[in-house]
């Protein structure tokens, strides 16, 4: 038996001795080739990279660049890798595209929340609802956009909290965004006096607005009664803020810069703000009775 | 007070008061001006001390790099051409020299800063906002709080025009000084709506110095002078 095997082990030696061939049926050439075609395939993404960074660097973030970029240099790097392994391996295309269709769904499959926050990813970075450094508001969560990556999007909370959002929540959420337009509207309410003049009242606050540097000429605030209460007639007043100014929803400054100013401005002029307060009216006179004592 | 000093350096009038302190072992620049006390300390090895107009668009903080001036309605015919002069706010830019290279020390103003919004929210432009009168010849200014714009309008378009408000980047801008601070600029009307503002690069009578562009001192990259395209009306 092993006399007879050893021819044939004989010929198998010599044949993977001159063997050219590494993988398969492809030669070293071949697999040269293919390298060679990885590495155009690099260079060229490092170009289109150049490229992109010079014709969007002033339209995109950073971070969505460097996502659209990578984005580019995978996609070369797989269409040269579909191309030239089926003939390196031997392969049709049909099968390996069989085995890519497989692979896909069962990646698929398994891994659904992956691709569909991947997909969110790439389907934000085309419609780009936001960038990075902008406020949004989102589900419960309110905060600066640190960055969009490809599966999340990460947010800094004014308190600090640092908040990871899956891309496919925050696409299938409404999301408001406080710094996509260059101004923004904001609105107080403040209550006078029955008794208070209502328009010496408007044009204090009028003149206290027009005095304010971060409040808009054009759109001009308005200055109007908005409601007459149990307490008090409410006044309020719209004003429009830059929004790189006006840095997050609720920014402190937007308190700060004009209630005590206008609260200074009534009270200096004699008007003021009510507490609630209730008239009770007796239908028949209060009998008093003397207390112990007499009192 | 404004020109360059060779390392000491002292102003003072009634609105503000500039000065390098060199007493201690390090140099110490301060500035009193409306009630704001500022002071900074300075590496030794200065040159000098620079101060001139700068671009009217960096107070009280960059919010916006344009500068809207508001005027009278004027009223321009088609294919005429009418040269006006506006005032403009004046920001006073303290530059440092080091080995001949210039860092920005300080920026003052003397007038208050307004902003406006020129267009919609959505798609239109922060702008630093200034009221001025509509002059026919240069009028008298205080140097240290206004310049003097000189505007041509050309109404290309076949309608008459109404105009009340021109709108500048102050990317473009070029400022000069001497007996007053001032700028040239034309205001090419293409339609009812539009409009295209353009910095000329030619001083002004009596505005003989120019000034330091503030954007190239900081190294920002300045484009050709195209101008800024107004297309959200004149009025």
């Amino acid at each position: 038996m092993i006399a007879e095997a050893m021819p044939n082990s004989t010929e198998i030696i010599t044949t993977l001795t001159n063997e050219t061939s590494l993988i398969g049926t492809a030669s070293t050439r071949e697999v040269v080739q293919f390298f060679v075609l990885l590495i155009i395939a690099y260079v060229i993404g490092l170009v289109i990279a150049h490229y992109l960074k010079l014709r969007l660097s002033h339209k995109l973030k950073s971070d969505q660049l460097v996502l659209l970029i990578r984005f580019v240099r995978v996609i070369l790097i797989l269409i040269v890798v579909s191309f030239s392994l089926p003939g390196l391996l031997d392969l049709s295309i049909t099968i390996l595209a069989l085995v890519f269709v497989a692979l896909v769904a069962i990646i698929g499959l398994s891994s659904q929340n992956v691709i569909s926050n991947m997909i969110g990813g790439l389907a934000m970075l085309y419609e780009s609802p936001f960038k990075s450094g902008d406020f949004i508001n989102t589900g419960d969560v309110s905060g600066t956009v640190i960055s969009t990556r490809l599966f999340s999007v990460l947010i800094r909370t004014t308190s600090g909290v640092y908040v990871q959002i899956p891309n496919a929540q925050i696409y299938s959420s409404d999301v408001s965004n406080y710094f996509a337009h260059v101004a923004r509207r904001y609105e107080y309410v403040v209550g006078i006096r029955y008794q208070d003049d209502v328009k010496k009242a408007t044009a204090i606050i009028t003149r206290i607005l027009e005095g304010y540097t971060y409040v808009l000429v054009q759109p001009a605030p308005e200055v109007f009664v908005n409601d007459i209460d149990a307490d008090s007639v409410r006044v309020m007043f719209r004003v429009w803020f830059p929004s790189v100014w006006a840095r997050t929803k609720d920014d402190i400054s937007l308190q700060t810069a004009i209630l005590p100013r206008v609260k200074a401005a009534l009270e200096a002029e004699g008007i003021e703000m009510p507490y609630a307060h209730r008239e009770i009216l007796f239908t028949n006179p209060i009998v008093t009775q003397p207390g112990p004592g007499g009192k | 007070m404004f020109g360059r000093y060779e390392r000491d350096f002292e102003y003072s009038d009634a609105d503000v008061k500039l000065r390098i302190d060199r007493s201690g072992t390090i140099p110490v620049y301060t500035r009193d001006c409306n009630g704001a006390h500022v002071e900074k300390y300075l590496t030794g090895d200065y040159n000098a001390i620079n101060i001139c107009p700068v671009e009217p668009v960096n107070l009280p903080e960059e919010i916006t790099h344009h500068l809207e001036i508001a005027f009278p309605e004027i009223v321009l015919p088609p294919e005429v051409k009418q040269t006006i002069y506006l005032k403009f706010p004046v920001e006073i830019g303290v530059f440092f020299e080091i080995h001949r290279e210039m860092g920005v020390l300080d920026i003052l103003s003397l007038v208050p800063t307004r902003f406006s919004l020129y267009g919609r929210p959505d798609a239109g432009v922060i702008t630093r906002w200034y009221r001025s009168d509509l002059y026919s010849c240069v009028p008298a200014t205080d140097l240290h709080r206004e310049g003097v714009l000189e505007l041509a309008l050309v109404n290309h378009c076949a309608t008459t025009v109404e105009i009340s408000r021109a709108v500048f980047d102050s990317h473009h801008m070029t400022i000069f000084y001497g007996e007053r601070v001032g700028m040239t600029a034309t205001m090419e009307v293409w339609s009812p709506v539009i409009a295209q503002t353009i910095f000329a690069t030619t001083p002004p009578l009596g505005c003989p110095n120019r000034s330091i562009d503030l954007y190239t001192s900081r190294k920002f990259p300045v484009g050709p002078m195209k101008g800024y395209m107004m297309e959200s009306g004149m009025t």
